[in-house]
């Protein structure tokens, strides 16, 4: 007996099993995408702008080559899993926007970081949140960063709040069905003065004065519907939003880690606070020693 | 996510010098929404044996019952508490039993056998029993708990050290686990005394 005789019950014939690879011919063909939306967009990728006569030669990103591309989609998405597990809110009020998020990123059940700064600063004076794909969420609003600056060049003037979530949200429609996962609301403060709306990947966009995004919302929708009043003063609405953020992750597990608050006001963006939830919940429910009945003491001697 | 997954929970038991410690978290949940955070996972069936069940919580509560019935059986025939690697092995029939429609829990067993030495010992979802001189985990945590363990363990530790070391492995490994903690339950047996402790941990 020994290692030889196992090895022979496995492979009868023993050699070692042949491995058939199936090289299946790989398409050269590159597929084109559409990208006659994205005029603006390809030509910020280095293509060069003397090559108005093909759209379809300059396309804004490269896409893999591979026979099955749909399918070849649909993994890439499993395996990216994108479940916007995360609490954000953001709501209009008489000083201005209070934008708020908590800072935890989770892998299906793991948390892979409670540190993530889910609230992009786009310019110093309007926010977007982060919900869905964090690679998603960081990029596009980068790039939404650098068309707010192009657009203060050619135009002196700085974009309205209105002008930049329909940027986004075109941009967000033309991938519409490719697996892109963001679900953020844009806050600024421009001429009009507080701006809030919300703009995801499916193409929607919606102009409102109270919202939240993420697997959390509902139940910081609660806290938040139940204590907003358009006449807040900056420190309540603070506090109402850390609030309504703590109540979410306590109850969502994919929302955690330190509840963000930020303040819009005429004069731009301000960071009010990052409390961390576990402290929070002993600052708003502290333990209190319970009654003993039965009190131990120690006997001294035997 | 799986039907392992649907509630969410860790448990740890670890060998001291003539103790040992077992330990949950407290979380009941479905799926991301939590619903309880005081439930309880480990139960005690004598002086002598405590189980924790991880896992589906309506199997791990029906197993429960059935096991306290057992139990209880025996000890009106024997006239005494079972031994906890007796236990062990009912625990293990009884899941086996049910190999094609199994219960979807992961036992966590800890006792004290004769002359006071610790007993711990794990099983998968349909019996398969895995005795360990030092600890065992169950659970969503379970590869963090592993992790915690490992590093943070040392042979005969006395009962308050066990206490500090397992506590401090549970709450670290919940914390990177979104559907376990809400706070820790743990319990530290010796010869003479059960001392239950409810740990403070983060909320989130």
């Amino acid at each position: 007996m020994g290692i030889r005789a196992i090895l022979s019950s496995h492979l009868p014939n023993g050699q070692f099993g042949r491995h058939s690879l199936c090289l299946a011919a790989v398409g050269r063909e590159i597929m084109k995408l559409d990208t006659s939306g994205l005029e603006s967009a390809a030509s910020l990728f280095g293509a060069s702008s003397e090559l108005f006569d093909g759209f379809a030669t300059a396309p804004s990103f490269e896409l893999p080559v591979t026979n099955d591309f749909d399918g070849f989609q649909k993994e890439a998405i499993q395996m990216v899993k994108p479940a916007k597990g995360t609490t954000t809110l953001a709501f209009i009020f008489k000083e201005g926007v209070m934008v708020a998020a908590d800072s935890r990123a989770s892998m299906g059940g793991y948390i892979s970081s409670q540190s993530v700064k889910k609230i992009i600063e786009i310019n110093p004076y309007m926010l977007g949140t982060m919900a869905g794909g964090a690679a998603d969420c960081q990029f596009w609003h980068r790039n939404l960063g650098i068309k707010c600056r192009l657009h203060e060049l050619a135009n002196k003037r700085r974009i309205s709040v209105t002008g930049a979530s329909k940027l986004l949200a075109n941009i967000l429609y033309s991938y519409r069905g490719m697996g892109l996962s963001v679900g953020t609301m844009i806050a600024g403060w421009d001429e009009t003065g507080p701006g809030l709306y919300y703009v995801d990947s499916e193409g929607g966009r919606l102009k409102g004065t109270r919202f939240s995004v993420g697997s959390g919302s509902p139940y910081a929708y609660g806290v938040l519907d139940s204590g907003y009043r358009y006449d807040l003063s900056i420190e309540e609405a603070a506090e109402l939003a850390r609030r309504a953020i703590y109540h979410a992750t306590f109850r969502d597990g994919a929302s955690g880690g330190v509840a963000s608050v930020y303040y819009v006001g005429p004069n731009g963006w301000k960071k009010l606070s990052g409390d961390d939830v576990g402290e929070l919940h002993y600052k708003y429910y502290p333990v209190m020693p319970s009654t003993v009945e039965q009190e131990m003491v120690e006997v001294s001697g035997a | 996510m799986s039907i392992f997954e649907y509630n969410g929970s860790a448990l740890i038991a670890m060998v001291g010098k003539n103790c040992f410690a077992i330990a949950s978290d407290r979380r009941l949940g479905v799926q991301l929404q939590t619903i309880a955070t005081d439930f309880q996972r480990i139960y005690k069936f004598h002086d002598r044996l405590f189980m924790g069940l991880s896992g589906l919580a309506t199997d791990a509560q029906t197993l429960y019952q059935r096991l306290v019935f057992r139990h209880k059986l025996y000890q009106l025939r024997e006239e005494r508490d079972m031994k906890p690697e007796t236990f062990a092995s009912l625990v293990s029939a009884l899941l086996y039993e049910k190999r094609f429609g199994p219960y979807f829990c992961q036992p966590v067993i800890a006792g004290l056998s004769d002359e006071n030495k610790p007993f711990i010992c794990t099983m998968d979802s349909i019996g398969a029993k895995e005795l360990a001189k030092d600890f065992v985990v169950a659970g969503t945590a379970s590869e963090s708990l592993y992790g915690a363990c490992e590093a943070v363990f040392k042979p005969d530790m006395e009962p308050e050290e066990l206490f500090e070391t397992v506590s401090q492995a549970l709450l670290s490994s919940v914390d990177r686990d979104c559907l376990s903690g809400w706070g820790g339950h743990i319990y530290v047996v010796t010869p003479t005394e059960i001392k239950e402790r409810i740990l403070k941990g983060r909320m989130d």
